[in-house]
């Protein structure tokens, strides 16, 4: 039976799970090493938490194809619905696994909801609770995230990216710049709208192409970034940087992409392009080529088309 | 349609597994570094190809800094570590880069020491 992925601002005991289980995944190290992934610095472990900040660091500076300087192997391109949605089964799957809980389902944060809201107001948003995320800082001072500088278990970011694009070790609390870069949330005026936008990608394949995919990746809008990528910003620290998954809320963000994805396939059904019959310059991003991975088997965006026998949405009013 | 991978809770044996398979792939990302980042626009017009090839070379306080940078068709400026964010001044977006990356540029005191630093070599060389 399917599992049902919540409202994470109305599931209290979804965020609670949610925080408990991201804990302890940061506190699971099964082997791999920063030596194992050419990450310089003494060798230390790699929690399996910070192994999908690897793995997003990785297929983000892996260009398809190597030729061009815009789409990578997870954004910039038509792979970025597919593959996200990949990464967010494994991180439940794994969840699911240290809370041993099968019905555990990914919470989603309606960020389109809280934009509603004024500016002000968007700051104050419930999911910036203690009970839930904790708020802004640098480091971050309240919720589960916080820093304890005197307990070396508490929540630290151990891997991230540097300015140079490289992987580098490190130990700082969670960062975040609330609604600094920019003031505001995408609103619920932008999600409808997108949900308008077809087909799902078009050529030249890129961050100019005029379908739903780059509409809902953020590159679609003359004024700046917007959906996913206002989304990324407008929380900022942490959330900015191709380790962007060292926040929680990261998986948040993308289980909500993932919904408004999920409300465009049953819309116009389950169809992607491009298909496997297209040029090899597409190569990452037809229908049946492997997706990145890093700590599963890898998967083809056909695989991932249709989910419903694993998990819906309790609600796909985007 | 779902497939193993989808559905198959992992171990700790089989992520320490396919991440051994898999480490080859991140350590040849981490060795991607550019001194200089080229990006090539291509496009056809009324039987024309065009290729326009822009050149960046970034230094913030005499460093170079060696991410990707490109430009895409539409002219929009963006670099690969800070992926959600395309900008249409170059200049403007090293300025996010120092804020976004303050472990990489450091403090205004730890900047004011090290150009006293190198002030003084050159003075010691002269």
């Amino acid at each position: 039976m399917a599992i049902t992925r919540p409202n994470i601002l109305t599931d209290a005991l979804a965020r609670k799970k949610y925080a408990d289980g991201v804990n302890l995944l940061k506190r699971e190290f099964t082997g791999p090493t920063t030596k194992n992934l050419g990450i310089s610095g003494p060798s230390r472990p790699v929690s399996t938490y910070d192994l999908f900040v690897v793995w997003h660091h990785t297929a983000m500076t892996t260009l398809t194809p190597p030729t061009q300087g815009d789409r990578n192997a997870a954004h910039r391109g038509p792979v970025f619905c597919p593959w996200h949605r990949f990464m967010l089964r494994q991180l439940e799957l794994n969840l699911q696994r240290v809370l041993n809980d099968n019905a555990f389902g990914l919470p989603y944060w309606d960020w389109a909801a809280d934009g509603q809201k004024t500016a002000r107001q968007q700051k104050k948003s419930s999911i910036w609770a203690s009970d839930a995320m904790g708020g802004s800082g640098n480091p971050v001072k309240t919720g589960p995230f916080k820093l304890n500088s005197a307990d070396p278990k508490s929540f630290r970011i151990r891997i991230e990216a540097d300015v140079n694009g490289n992987l580098v070790q490190r130990s700082h609390g969670l960062r975040r710049a609330i609604g600094t870069t920019v003031s505001t949330l995408p609103t619920k005026a932008d999600t409808t709208a997108v949900l308008t936008f077809r087909p799902y990608d078009v050529a030249p394949w890129d961050t100019t192409s005029s379908g739903f995919r780059n509409g809902v990746e953020g590159w679609a809008s003359p004024v700046g970034p917007a959906l996913h990528n206002r989304v990324h910003v407008w929380v900022g620290g942490d959330m900015l940087p191709s380790s962007s998954p060292n926040d929680p809320v990261f998986f948040m963000n993308h289980c909500n992409v993932d919904r408004i994805w999920e409300a465009w396939l049953t819309k116009y059904g389950r169809n992607y392009v491009p298909l496997q019959s297209a040029p090899t310059f597409l190569k990452g991003h037809r229908i049946n080529d492997l997706m990145s991975s890093l700590v599963s088997a890898a998967m083809r965006p056909a695989d991932v088309l249709d989910m419903r026998s694993i998990y819906v949405y309790d609600s796909l009013s985007v | 349609m779902p497939t193993r991978s989808s559905t198959v809770h992992p171990t700790a044996k089989s992520i320490a597994s396919y991440v051994k398979k898999n480490a080859k792939r991140v350590k040849r990302a981490q060795k991607r570094r550019h001194q200089s980042s080229e990006s090539v626009r291509e496009a056809d017009y009324r039987g024309h190809h065009i290729v326009v090839r822009t050149h960046y070379e970034i230094e913030v306080d005499g460093r170079a800094v060696m991410g990707h940078m490109g430009v895409s068709n539409d002219g929009q400026v963006h670099y690969h570590p800070v992926p959600n964010l395309s900008f249409a001044s170059a200049v403007d977006l090293v300025k996010q880069l120092i804020d976004i990356f303050p472990d990489d540029f450091g403090s205004r005191a730890h900047r004011r020491h090290r150009m006293q630093h190198r002030a003084s070599r050159r003075h010691t060389h002269i």
